[in-house]
């Protein structure tokens, strides 16, 4: 379609073209250097670790020999009980975090934005939505690390003073005896990870919500459509793009998870590997006792082409018909 | 319509790009940045002992000295250069200009610059964070002490360094060298490192407790102590490493080293040996028999510590840093006392002891200052250095008993238990094999926790040794009393 250009217009592309070639050596004189720094700082270092995937280098020595693919071989042993587990916890997050966080996300800002009942026939949240939005949003403006410390004492065995644990024996309910964190490691990060990241999407969403016209609602209303209904019926078709993006960035920040491994399990990453993720694998094989960067490299190898066939399949799947308004 | 659908196309394929190069910053993130693979490897010399008992390295005192120490439980007072070791460096070459770098993470400090080519002229690699000691002689990046080993030692011309030392503290720092396939030491373990039963002697007095002197003693103890309302044990549940010491402690009290020497030498039935098999039983009916503090699986070294000290609990197997490392946590009537594992009635070895040195310093291969890096290292050995030690960190030095004084009662205690080189060893099966380390460190936690039976930790074990037995890219060590 953008292709069929009359011929009118064909001089006037070419006066462009002329001023453009002289904009193009300005433009490049400008950006040669931070393109230098980044392909030597950023590019190079991507690049390298393709390279370093087929070594056996340490991380320590300045010589290495090329082992060709054991790495990739010796993966699928598994010798450190590590790697296996972590891709497969890594999957696990990179599909419920995004799935809960999106569809608790999502609740919330309907119910703040259009949940309520209308009011001389106009459409709003629910009553306090304001301070319930200040409420939610609080997690994100603590640093991850901070979140991870809170909670990781928070999840503590009664025993100790663990707070959830504590709380949950005073009530005379079951609580676990030697805290959340070695009773099911994964889940209880997850669940870190989801309340800290909710409140933004939360704002995230409300944003989006904001632009759909509200005759739209009206319309719905006077129809005589429920809550429910109207959510899916015109909410979520509508919010379709921003679900998108949501899903990549938690996507990515599901792989940042490990921040949250490492700080809130013992073992970093266990107890006997039941919270293990790829990002804490790769780091231990590059800085831990097994000081095997080749290691490191091709995993890393293995998970960026993981990630790309994912995000590929992700793209395709969720293709749809944009609808403007 | 058209231009909604390009800018889509341009959205999405940004949003990949994005996506890709967010999964590539992990890999990279772990590695160097751009000069990873550009360091060279420079020009080594080899430091020779004279014999000369003032200065047997030859030091040049007008070379400067670095020196790197972990800065952990014990903190790095007694290497500063105010009244530390560095300052009886400083005395002996006062041209010298000395410094002191104190680090928390060893590992992704010191790392690079052994990469680089240039590492510090000293270094203490220890704490979590260290690095591998065997990866780093593979690499060729340490430097050997035996020129250490053989000079004369600082207080005594006539001895030599060696001859000062207690039985098997080296141990831990011995390896061997991938060049001739002979075992030589590569990093001196400073600090005493002993593993223990701790208690709180003021308490037991008062409860009217005797110090069991026999496994079946304590479980009849632990009866009392249930009774009076404390739980008989506790320990640091988020790191099993600390209960290796019980297992193979009481194993090795039964049948003798033998038992422990098997094990780190992988061999095929180490772990059906009758005496590992009693010892595993044993743990796991303390936790069936309600033994343990409700909740120790699921706390740290610090938590269960500290509880300890409060008298929740009255026994806690710990290494000779705990009373350092608690400082002033403990109320102020707390006394702290040690006693080894206590061994099976009719034990082969009942007084024999983990013990043996810790927090290994190296002098990497390319430092710049290696002959002086030698002599700092002889004058931490002399007994002003170990004054120092004892002094600022309450640990004793790895010399005999008769070349240091040691007030501190718990210090002592820590002492006593290294009865002669017969009655010490380290097992390292855990310290050599990491992947053993993380297969079945955890599985022991479980052990005690009730959640893995006895024959299917000891399963475990023998499974992942064999599997290190069996795989050919593994270095093997071998272990031998």
């Amino acid at each position: 379609m953008t292709t069929t250009a009359s011929p009118s217009v064909r001089p006037r592309r070419r006066a462009h073209k002329a001023t453009r070639r002289g904009q193009t050596k300005f433009i490049i004189s400008f950006l040669a250097l931070p393109v230098a720094l980044y392909i030597w700082l950023v590019v190079m270092p991507f690049v390298q670790t393709f390279q370093l995937s087929f070594t056996d280098w340490s991380g320590a020595s300045p010589t290495f020999n090329y082992i060709g693919i054991d790495n990739y071989v010796d993966m699928w042993d598994d010798d450190s009980g590590m790697i296996i587990p972590g891709f497969i916890h890594t999957a696990l997050m990179l599909v419920i975090v995004p799935i809960v966080v999106i569809g608790l996300a999502m609740f919330f800002a309907f119910m703040l934005n259009v949940g309520g009942r209308a009011k001389h026939g106009r459409i709003a949240g629910v009553s306090g939505s304001k301070i319930y939005k200040v409420i939610y949003f609080f997690p994100q403006v603590m640093s991850l690390a901070i979140v991870a410390i809170i909670w990781r004492e928070a999840y503590n065995p009664a025993s100790v003073g663990g707070l959830v644990a504590s709380l949950l024996k005073a009530l005379g309910l079951p609580y676990p005896e030697n805290g959340f964190i070695y009773t099911a490691p994964l889940t209880s990060v997850m669940i870190v990870l989801i309340w800290s990241v909710v409140g933004f999407y939360l704002v995230y969403f409300s944003a989006a919500m904001a632009s759909i016209p509200t005759e739209l609602y009206e319309a719905a209303l006077i129809d005589g459509a429920s809550r429910v209904k109207t959510f899916f019926k015109i909410t979520f078709p509508l919010l379709w793009d921003s679900v998108q993006t949501a899903w990549v960035y938690l996507g990515i920040m599901a792989l940042d998870g490990f921040v949250l491994v490492f700080t809130m399990t013992p073992e970093q990453g266990g107890p006997n590997h039941a919270s293990e993720v790829v990002g804490g694998v790769i780091y231990k094989y590059a800085w831990g006792d097994q000081s095997n960067a080749g290691m490191a490299s091709a995993i890393g190898v293995v998970l960026f082409l993981f990630m790309m066939i994912m995000t590929l399949l992700f793209l395709r799947l969720t293709r749809r018909e944009r609808i403007e308004f | 319509m058209t231009r909604k659908n390009d800018s889509s196309e341009l959205s999405r394929r940004r949003v990949l790009q994005g996506t890709a190069l967010g999964a590539a910053a992990i890999p990279a993130a772990g590695l160097l940045g751009a000069c990873a693979t550009s360091g060279t490897g420079g020009d080594t010399n080899d430091v020779k002992n004279s014999g000369d008992a003032k200065n047997p390295f030859k030091v040049d005192g007008s070379k400067a000295l670095e020196v790197v120490v972990f800065n952990g439980g014990f903190g790095t007072d007694y290497a500063d250069t105010k009244s530390g070791h560095l300052s009886l460096y400083k005395k002996k070459f006062p041209k010298a200009s000395v410094k002191l770098e104190p680090k928390k993470d060893i590992a992704s400090s010191q790392k690079p610059r052994f990469t680089d080519g240039t590492p510090p002229d000293v270094m203490d690699d220890s704490g979590a964070k260290k690095i591998a000691l065997d990866a780093l002689i593979k690499d060729g990046q340490l430097a050997e002490l035996t020129p250490l080993l053989d000079a004369p030692s600082y207080d005594d011309p006539k001895v030599k360094v060696k001859d000062t030392l207690a039985a098997g503290t080296l141990k831990p720092g011995t390896f061997t060298d991938p060049k001739d396939n002979k075992a030589k030491v590569y990093a001196l373990p400073y600090f005493v490192e002993a593993w223990s039963i701790w208690y709180d002697s003021h308490l037991f007095k008062q409860k009217g407790w005797d110090v069991p002197a026999t496994w079946e003693d304590m479980l009849k103890l632990c009866k009392d102590i249930k009774k009076d309302g404390i739980a008989p044990w506790t320990y640091a549940g988020k790191y099993p490493y600390y209960l290796w010491d019980l297992l193979f402690t009481l194993a090795s009290r039964e049948g003798g080293r033998k038992v422990s020497e098997d094990i780190d030498n992988l061999e095929p039935k180490a772990w059906s040996n009758d005496s590992i098999v009693k010892a595993a039983e044993a743990l796991y009916e303390l936790k069936k028999k309600g033994y343990i503090l409700e909740g120790t699986p699921g706390i740290d070294h610090i938590e269960s510590q500290t509880k300890w000290n409060h008298g929740e609990a009255a026994f806690l197997p710990c290494g000779s840093w705990v009373k350092h490392e608690q400082g002033k946590k403990a109320p102020k009537d707390f006394v702290y006392a040690t006693t080894g594992v206590f061994p099976f009635e009719g034990s082969k070895l009942p007084k024999l002891a983990w013990s043996s040195g810790g927090e290994p310093f190296i002098v990497p291969e390319q430092a710049k200052n290696k002959e002086g890096a030698y002599e700092y290292l002889r004058i931490m050995l002399s007994k002003k250095g170990s004054a120092i030690l004892a002094e600022s960190a309450q640990s004793p030095s790895i010399l005999k008993p008769e070349y240091q004084t040691i007030k501190d009662s718990a210090a002592k205690a820590v002492t006593k238990l290294n009865t002669g080189a017969d009655n010490v060893y380290r097992p390292q099966i855990a310290d050599w094999y990491v992947d053993f380390k993380n297969n079945v460190e955890p599985v022991l936690g479980e052990l005690l926790a009730g959640k893995t039976k006895p024959k299917d930790f000891l399963k475990k074990a023998q499974d992942e040794s064999d599997k290190i037995a069996k795989n050919d890219k593994i270095k093997k060590f071998k272990q031998s009393y």
